[in-house]
């Protein structure tokens, strides 16, 4: 008798024989790069992950680390609304490395929160803000001619150049202090906050899950161009076959997420879940937080009064 | 189409946190009443596949990026309100972790993805689907027009709130303060890749994640339509689990990423920050998704292209640019055609229809 | 007779209305039994527990607790939902949906906090609760740090701390090593004498005389084909084969 059970099929010879895997093993160095797509989708599940579990850098104690998580979100929202209404570049840049003496005051690698910051402007400010450098933008007194346009000189311009740095500037300094933000605080104890500051309940419950989700939706799609990678060793091939397969594995996956996601649910609900993330630790405001609350204030007008001053 | 910060001033987004305030207060009641607490994992789920499916964006030159987003499926399921939810939470998620679009911009993007497009988008879809069986191909393809137009009414909205920025906010020597483009720049430069590119992916996945529905799962049509009558044929059919319905939709995805391939190696391209060169981003990141673009048009159309020389590449590039081309060029055909001619003009419609009104939802509990 | 504490009638629910989990099921549990579900997989034990627990609700059917009948409308209540949920307990089969916050002192103090209790009694209660399951050394770890004996430990502890008067276990012991599932039967014991009303979904059969007063047992078809105490069922081995709980090679027949 072997292992088949006495109801079942015996198993087919080819599985109790030992032989060796399907394609031979080792190099014969042929490599491709990894797929944009693939990496830009580990790449997203990645950064994302990092952003959102950054617990181990919540729980350095640092400056910003000890604040009330209300106060911290509601200082820094009121910081991002300063930002906005600085028009001085000085000012701005002044700001901009303010944050950078918070994040190093929060135990933060300097090169990494700057590293971390730069990575979205380029993509979402930098180049798109480049036209308004130029006369055909923004008119206005060209500093570098690039060429003549009815006999008129046409290039960069000061006041292209100037908005385009105002633009980059506050760019940087905004995303900087969001990272501030989310780089200190852990995940639950933000959504807490939001709920604190008056988020609906119901908001606060599917920005929980949807997190949860979210991983598991990246890292599926990641997984389906990692198998449709496979797929295409040779090139070419039954790419309908290929299809199915990536299909089958990836609903597998999806279809797990979501069923655990449901019973996270239920036994959320199970023991008197209604909405409301309840924490043991209490939102107790220290000494800690009425200085920096009013430090933040004070800097926040001095740059508004001084804004009034030099810019115009 | 997210708006970062730092691009309008906070007057503007003063004005829009005030409006929306009420809006999402009004929502959160809807939704309470619509879609009770046992909905909550769909619409987190519809958050998440939001957020994915605003992955894949493709800069344009003023300040944005064209992108589908996903609201107009949202809304068609599970009703305007929910999908203004879902997807002001995946905006959220995506101001506050990856800095796509601002924290203090985040009332502006959500009132343009979050309530004009599904809004709109709704609005056209029960205009055209009428009462129509929850399986008729008019229901699809109401969809697919109502889709279309909610993502570009959206998108119009997003150029005048950055084409109003520089006559609106600017020094004394005209320098502007914010964004620095006029709506004669802002207008064309966002509505022409949204009508050519970013309104069909919101169409193509609308309607063929209805499409399927209408195959495997008519009670999840149901949810947001219960007072419509199932047909015999309706009843008799064997719904299939939400399993297969994740899979369609997740092939789906991989199906339009390959416009994903145009956006440039951003934030998500690079797993290490070390690598981070600013140059790079500008010069050879496009050439790497062009290169991997070709990889896959070389796979799936010309097997055999992917795997040589540079003149390959280019080759099956260009034919697989053509393909895309050819396939635009036939849905807005067709979409002319089913529209009587006036695909142009639905889009200022749209832009003008938030007054569209809100198809009121029965009270029926869902099936 | 003492009225029961659960009491269904006639309870029908298919999943994505058309594949059914329970088809005609009824069930009296009286306060301080224990009662064993028996059944093959897939044969509506874990449907049959979330509705004892309120969390999924019959297509037909009555269910009542402490006299009152549940209602989903009735559960959006805040007043009666607090009184269903802190007096009824579930121990999910799958401890990963379970766990689900930062730290194990969060996880054990959910239930406590979202009942209302005040957060000092509610610490005190997780360290009792720690102390007496002995998992002291874990309460500052992440979840998805333990291993699964660990995280079931948690589970329990999570909600046991909210002292509910029923609890419902679904394959408390399935995928545990054989420490954790000696540790969890002598805990069942303990649950018992201290007059708990236990409901437990298993197809151990081995561990069942010392876990369970009475057992039902399901058929694959969604229905219950038997109701009697324990050591009368398990005598009965045409009906154990025919509702495919053994295998006629299994050890216990050779018994």
């Amino acid at each position: 008798m072997t292992t088949s059970t006495a109801q079942s099929q015996p198993a087919p010879a080819w599985l109790l024989q030992r032989e060796v895997a399907l394609c031979p093993c080792g190099c014969i160095g042929k490599r491709r790069k990894g797929s944009y797509v693939a990496k830009t989708l580990s790449g997203a599940s990645g950064v994302l992950r990092q952003a959102m579990s950054s617990d181990d850098i919540a729980a350095q104690p640092g400056l910003l680390q000890r604040l009330d998580p209300r106060i911290k979100l509601v200082s820094l929202l009121g910081l991002l609304v300063t930002v906005a209404l600085l028009r001085s570049l000085p000012l701005l840049a002044g700001a901009y490395v303010v944050t950078l003496v918070l994040a190093a005051a929060s135990k933060l690698s300097v090169t990494f929160f700057i590293k971390r910051v730069w990575l979205f402007i380029p993509i979402f400010t930098g180049i798109v803000v480049l036209p308004a450098t130029l006369s055909i933008i923004t008119p206005g007194h060209v500093v570098l001619p690039l060429w003549t346009w009815h006999g008129q000189p046409q290039g960069f311009t000061e006041q292209g150049l100037h908005s385009a740095g105002l633009i980059i500037t506050r760019v940087a300094t905004s995303i900087s202090l969001v990272v501030l933000l989310t780089l200190t605080t852990p995940w639950v104890r933000l959504l807490a906050a939001l709920r604190s500051i008056g988020v609906p309940r119901m908001f606060v419950l599917i920005i929980g899950m949807a997190y949860r989700y979210l991983f598991l939706l990246l890292d599926t799609v990641d997984d389906m161009y990692t198998a449709r990678k496979a797929r295409t060793l040779g090139g070419g091939g039954d790419s309908a076959a290929g299809r199915r397969f990536v299909a089958a594995s990836a609903g597998t996956l999806f279809g797990k997420a979501h069923q655990l996601s449901e019973e996270v649910h239920q036994a959320m609900l199970a023991r008197g879940y209604t909405g409301d993330a309840r924490s043991l630790q209490v939102f107790r405001l220290r000494r800690i937080d009425v200085v920096w609350t009013i430090c933040a204030a004070a800097g926040a007008v001095a740059l508004l009064l001084a804004d009034r001053g030099l810019g115009g | 189409m997210h708006i970062p910060d730092g691009y309008l001033s906070p007057q503007t987004s003063a004005v829009f946190t005030v409006s929306m305030l009420p809006l999402w207060w009004q929502s959160a009641r809807q939704v309470r009443k619509v879609v009770k607490s046992r909905y909550v994992p769909l619409l987190a789920l519809g958050a998440a596949f939001s957020f994915v499916i605003m992955m894949f964006n493709v800069p344009i030159p003023d300040g944005t990026t064209a992108h589908a987003v996903g609201g107009a499926l949202i809304a068609i399921l599970l009703g305007p309100w929910a999908a203004g939810i879902a997807v002001s939470i995946a905006l959220l998620i995506q101001a506050l972790f990856f800095g796509d679009g601002g924290v203090l911009a985040f009332p502006v993007n959500a009132f343009n993805m979050a309530v004009l497009l599904p809004f709109v988008a709704y609005g056209v879809y029960r205009l055209l689907a009428g009462n129509a069986a929850l399986t008729s191909p008019r229901r699809v393809w109401s969809a697919a027009v109502g889709a279309y137009a909610g993502l570009n009414a959206a998108a119009l909205a997003t150029a005048i709130e950055f084409g109003v920025q520089p006559d609106l906010f600017h020094k004394a020597d005209g320098t502007p303060l914010y964004s620095p483009f006029h709506l004669s720049q802002s207008i064309p430069a966002m509505m022409l890749p949204h009508l050519l590119i970013a309104g069909l992916v919101e169409a193509a996945v609308t309607a063929g994640v209805l499409t399927y529905l209408q195959r495997a799962n008519v009670p999840v049509l149901r949810i947001n339509a219960p007072n419509v009558a199932l047909t015999p044929a309706e009843v008799a059919r064997r719904p299939v689990s939400p399993v297969r319905v994740g899979m369609v939709t997740l092939g789906i995805l991989a199906l339009i990423s390959p416009l994903g391939l145009l956006a440039p190696g951003g934030a998500f391209g690079e797993d290490a920050p070390e690598d981070l060169d600013l140059a790079r981003y500008h010069l050879s990141a496009v050439p790497t998704g062009l290169q991997k673009y070709t990889d896959f048009w070389g796979n799936a159309l010309l097997p055999g292209y992917g795997d040589g020389s540079p003149w390959q590449y280019v080759v099956s590039a260009i034919i697989g640019m053509a393909a895309i081309a050819v396939v635009a060029g036939a849905l807005v055909w067709l979409l002319r055609r089913v529209r009587g001619g006036e695909a142009g003009a639905a889009d200022i419609d749209g832009g003008s229809g938030v007054d569209t009104p809100p198809v009121k939802e029965g009270s029926g509990s869902p099936a | 007779m003492t009225e029961p504490v659960l009491a269904c009638s006639d309870l029908r629910y298919a999943y994505l209305e058309r594949f059914a989990a329970l088809d005609g099921v009824s069930l009296s549990v009286a306060p301080g039994e224990t009662v064993a579900l028996l059944g093959a997989n897939g044969c509506g034990k874990s449907t049959l527990l979330k509705v004892l627990d309120g969390l999924i609700f019959p297509d037909s059917g009555e269910f009542h607790a402490f006299g009152e009948q549940v209602l989903e409308d009735k559960l959006e209540d805040e007043q009666f939902n607090k009184g269903f949920r802190g007096r009824v307990g579930f121990v999910f089969q799958n401890s990963d949906a379970q766990v689900f916050s930062p730290t194990v002192r969060e996880e054990i103090a959910f239930g406590c906090l979202q009942l209302g209790l005040d957060r000092a009694t509610t610490a005190d209660r997780v360290d009792d609760v720690v102390s007496m399951l002995d998992i002291g050394e874990l309460v500052d770890r992440a979840p998805y740090q333990l291993s699964g004996g660990q995280k079931k430990r948690v589970a329990i502890a999570s909600v046991l701390v909210m002292n509910p008067e029923v609890l419902l276990f679904d394959e408390p012991t399935a995928a545990l090593d054989p420490r954790t599932q000696f540790w969890l039967i002598e805990l069942l014991h303990q649950l018992r004498t201290a007059g708990k009303t236990i409901v437990l979904a298993s197809h151990d059969l081995d561990t069942l005389p010392e876990l369970a007063d009475r057992c039902l047992v399901f058929s694959e078809e969604h229905r219950v084909v038997a109701d009697a105490p324990t050591g009368e069922l398990l005598a009965d081995h045409d009906l154990l084969l025919r509702v495919n709980l053994v295998h006629e090679r299994s050890q216990l027949l050779r018994r």
